[in-house]
């Protein structure tokens, strides 16, 4: 299991910022999400994802509403806002910059 | 926009905490369900799936407080967090708490005291429409320059040919009597022509301002205008008064206006308005220089534009009307004239409070740097422990501000208190329209704050940027060891001391000046005897015999009274604050080219004053029964008016011709003793004393010396004068010794305050010294111990301590005498028969306070000579 700490810095964001692209949604099933989506290699623990979370949303990046989650419990569902959009654009170039330079110096040539 | 989310987010997190807590907690455990839900999805067993749920989420506290970081509550938390953490420290050493709160508390107390009367008297509006437009004419004479009031010849002139003004009025205040609810009573009056409410801008709320024509002799019916006060008084304020009759000295009068609440004419709280019946083809009719002027300039008109018109206008005047030759205009704004020199006083004051406030800063500064270093080992320990420096100062900075939110509201008490001890103090020394009103608002709430942070700041600062530094390592290894301090730390304190020592030696010798100015008032002769005499004051309404007449029943009267010893009567009262002043002649000698240039204070005394006040006849006579209406005129003069005027002739049977009141040629028939009638500090004036019977006044002073009670005498007094004429009020029944006090009222005044600042500036910086002085030795403990284990007495260690607080104390005490020097030129104007520069004071003050400064490094340094050299070097 991947931990988080393991996440380079600032990935941890990048990630749930693209996950809640899609649609909004509550804590455990964005960790859900990235595990689907990573093909179970990424596990995001509870530890790291709702500082981030909460991070993200006193940055503006995300908006925070309670809502009916699918079994009728009441849930803390998060969305996109539009600062929060430009932010991963932004985000995605940086990291697609990074790891193509990781790569690079990774590669055995 | 994102800004607005952000913040909202912050200031939700911070007011409504509560909430977002809950909200966090529903969180995680929506998360922890859904956990165990998969669990069981994936066919554990419930008990099992809850475990593995838990075990995965981990330690729920510790993401609750990175989720708390993450929302950027930490500064805010730290904060609260330094807040109990002061609470608990400060309450931990009660002893430095206690006399860090107090040194704060009484600076700050004595600041926010003095300063609720700077801003009742210098920074208040005025409480008229515009009033900045509001001026004060005055008139200066042509030789001495003095100040005087108006007279209405000039009036009148100003008011035909000023174009500044939009209203000009003059006006007298003058008792009147009238019928009170029991029997007469005299009411203070104001007695003026029609333009004053407009100049003053304040429109009677019931009724109407008495009109121009109705201030013209002759008027179809006397008018008044009563003060709300007067109005609730009197006749429990029923509006059906209005235009009811009312007797107003001697005439019927109609009641027309009721002015509003709190109006008062500058500084003069009136009760009753009425028309001043100014002729114009005789404006002396009314009387001579003794009436306030007060102007309204025209809108965009300034008070130089209106200067240099009354200059002009009054050189026109001059050259025109005789008596008015060489007199100047004297404009001034009307606060300037409310506040004259309490302005000067009163920043004096505040000046001094912050001396004392400044060394109780540096007081608490030494203190808390003494205590800091002492806390080098806790607070090296957080530091290594990973407390960044920011948040230690942050601490430091927090515990400061405790210390200084407590003085504060320590001083706002004391302040208050103080201010209301002080108008109690300062009612005879200060007069100014607002004292009534002095007290707490919303400025003086904020010059404390203000204050109490900046105080925070100044002292929290040092000990602060101590700690930001500090050198870890170097603390870190001296732990446990008492090592010595670093040079740089005992020149801090050493700075801080001698400040603390230099400012208490400027207060101590400023107030050294003040007492010695007092203790030589109260050695100037005066000239009088004012014990066991008493005074009160009648205002005389008929024709001049008639006015004579009542004079003389009153005096027969009261003279046969048991344990009178001699009465009398004078138309102002030494040390009252009024005089006359007139031009003379010699009869018979050729007249001055310039008739400005003799001039003399004029009296009206009866028979038996000189006797009654206790004043010295050096020659001649005194008035006596001889001096009746139809008598050759008699006056009596001073020793000043000899020295200034007759050095080469007899004064006696000279005949001089004044330009008084009724003037008649008057032979000098007596020479009196010198007194001070114009003030403590004034050197008696040439003075002519006038007959009261041969030309009575209006406004008269019984003076009465009595060999019995003095409160007994005043009931047996006021009987007989209601039995003479029951329509006759009796007002400001005084004991004498009251004027001699309420004229040294305002010296006293200085000399306490600024003694009770300098004793307090004295205490504190005792304690400073103390304190220092006694935390170097604990810190030399182990030093003193090696060296009396070498072989060093106890004396010698004695000695070496004192040397070291002597060396502060001499610092202190040549740098404050050379701020004192300095300063004390400020104080001259308040000063008598000493100069700013007056050695004792100076000797004086460097010796209390070396011997103070001595006392206070004297117990640690005896401590310190009997330290056990054993115990001493195991000592920590």
């Amino acid at each position: 299991m991947s931990k988080p700490n393991d996440l380079v810095q600032g990935t941890l964001d990048l990630l749930i910022l693209r996950v809640l692209a899609l649609e909004s949604m509550h804590g455990w099933a964005i960790a859900q999400r990235i595990r689907q989506m990573s093909n179970e290699e990424l596990r995001v623990g509870q530890g790291s994802l709702y500082p981030a979370l909460h991070k993200l949303e006193h940055n503006g990046w995300i908006d925070a509403k309670w809502g009916e989650s699918e079994n009728n419990r009441r849930a803390k569902y998060y969305s996109l806002t539009r600062a929060g959009r430009k932010a991963l654009q932004a985000e995605t170039l940086q990291w697609e910059r990074l790891s193509a330079a990781i790569a690079l110096v990774i590669k055995p040539t | 926009m994102r800004w607005i989310t952000v913040l909202r987010l912050r200031l939700r997190s911070l007011l409504r905490a509560r909430q977002v807590e809950q909200e966090l907690d529903e969180e995680l455990l929506h998360h922890v369900q859904r956990q165990i839900e998969a669990h069981l999805a994936a066919g554990m067993s419930p008990e099992e799936a809850r475990r593995t749920a838990l075990l995965e989420f981990g330690g729920i506290e510790q993401h609750k407080e990175e989720c708390r970081d993450a929302r950027g509550l930490v500064f805010v938390d730290g904060v609260r967090q330094d807040f109990g953490y002061a609470l608990r420290t400060l309450s931990k050493s009660p002893g430095f708490t206690t006399v860090a709160v107090l040194s704060l508390g009484l600076g700050i107390g004595a600041n926010t005291a003095i300063f609720t009367f700077v801003n009742a008297a210098l920074l208040e509006p005025l409480p008229y429409p515009q009033a900045e437009r509001i001026v004060v004419l005055q008139q200066r004479a042509p030789e001495s320059g003095t100040t005087t009031l108006v007279h209405p010849v000039s009036f009148v002139e100003w008011r035909e040919r000023a174009r500044s003004f939009e209203a000009l009025a003059i006006g007298q205040a003058l008792p009147v009597n009238t019928d009170g609810a029991e029997g007469a009573e005299m009411v203070s009056g104001f007695w003026s022509t029609a333009g004053l409410f407009r100049v003053f801008g304040v429109d009677p709320t019931l009724g109407r301002a008495f009109a121009e024509e109705e201030s013209r002799p002759g008027a179809a019916q006397v008018v008044v205008v009563l003060s709300d006060g007067y109005w609730r008084r009197r006749f429990g304020a029923d509006p059906r008064v209005m235009g009811r009759p009312i007797r107003m000295g001697g005439h019927q009068a109609t009641v027309v206006g009721v002015m509003p609440p709190r109006f008062r004419v500058g500084t003069l709280d009136i009760d009753v308005y009425y028309p001043l019946p100014l002729d114009r083809s005789k404006p002396e009719a009314v009387g001579s220089r003794s009436f306030q002027c007060y102007g309204r300039l025209r809108p965009g008109v300034g008070l130089d534009a209106a200067r240099a018109e009354m200059t002009l206008i009054a050189d026109q005047i001059g050259q025109e009307i005789q008596g008015e030759k060489g007199w100047r205009v004297h404009v001034s704004d009307l606060r300037d004239a409310l506040v004259r020199d309490n302005r000067r006083a009163l920043l004096l004051l505040l000046g001094v409070v912050a001396f004392v406030l400044l060394i109780a800063c540096a007081n608490l500064a030494g203190l808390l740097l003494t205590r800091s270093v002492g806390r080098r080992n806790e607070l090296a320990l957080r530091a290594s422990l990973g407390a960044s420096r920011f948040r230690l100062v942050q601490q430091l900075v927090v515990e400061s501000l405790v210390l200084a939110g407590m003085g504060g509201a320590l001083g706002l008490f004391l302040g208050a208190t103080a201010s209301r001890g002080l108008v109690f103090l300062a009612k005879d020394a200060v007069e100014f329209g607002q004292m009534a009103d002095v007290r707490l608002d919303v400025s003086v709430l904020a010059f404390t704050v203000a204050l109490s942070v900046l105080t925070a700041i100044l002292f929290g600062l040092v000990p602060a940027w101590q700690v930001s530094v500090f050198n870890l390592q170097a603390v870190l290894a001296e732990r446990g060891r008492g090592g010595s301090d670093s040079r740089g730390q005992h020149r801090l304190r050493a700075a801080i001391m001698t400040s603390e020592i230099a400012l208490a030696v400027v207060l101590l010798a400023g107030s050294g000046l003040l007492l010695r100015t007092f203790a030589n008032l109260l050695q100037v002769k005066l000239g009088f005897e004012p014990e066991q005499v008493l005074t009160m004051s009648l205002f005389l309404t008929d024709d001049a015999p008639r006015r004579a007449n009542l004079v003389e029943t009153i005096l027969e009267r009261v003279e046969t009274l048991p344990g009178v010893r001699a009465v009398g009567t004078i138309q102002f009262l030494p040390l009252s604050g009024w005089t006359n002043n007139g031009p003379f002649h010699f009869v018979g000698r050729p007249k001055p080219t310039d008739p400005t240039r003799m001039a003399s204070d004029v009296s009206t005394v009866s028979r038996g004053y000189f006797e009654a006040m206790g004043i010295e006849l050096v020659r001649g006579r005194a008035f006596d029964l001889r001096d009746r209406m139809q008598s050759p005129r008699v006056a009596v003069v001073n020793q000043a008016f000899v020295e200034r005027y007759s050095t080469h002739q007899d004064p006696l049977g000279q005949v001089i011709l004044g330009d008084w009141a009724n003037p008649r040629p008057t032979e000098i028939v007596g020479i009196v003793g010198d007194i001070r009638h114009n003030g403590m500090t004034t050197e008696p004036r040439p003075t002519v004393f006038l007959a009261q019977a041969q030309v009575p006044g209006y406004i008269t002073h019984v003076v009465v010396r009595t060999s019995s009670d003095l409160q007994g005498m005043a009931a047996a007094v006021r009987r007989e004068i209601q039995q003479v004429d029951p329509g006759q009020a009796l007002t400001g029944v005084q004991p004498m010794r009251q004027y001699v006090s309420a004229a040294l009222a305002r010296p006293r005044l200085y000399a306490t305050l600024l003694g009770a600042f300098a004793a307090l500036a004295l205490v504190l910086s005792a304690v400073g010294l103390y304190g220092l002085m006694a935390y170097t030795v604990s810190r030399r403990t182990h030093e003193i111990g090696i060296r009396m284990a070498l072989g060093a007495r106890g004396a010698d260690v004695l000695r070496s301590i004192l040397a070291q607080g002597a060396r502060l104390a001499v610092t202190g005490v040549a740098a404050g005498t050379l701020c004192a020097m300095a300063l004390s030129r400020l104080l001259t104007a308040l000063l008598y028969g000493v100069s700013p520069s007056d050695p004792l004071t100076y000797v004086g003050a460097t010796v209390v306070l070396g011997g103070v400064a001595l006392a206070a490094a004297f117990v640690p340094a005896r401590r310190a000579s009997r330290v056990d050299p054993i115990l001493a070097l195991r000592y920590e």
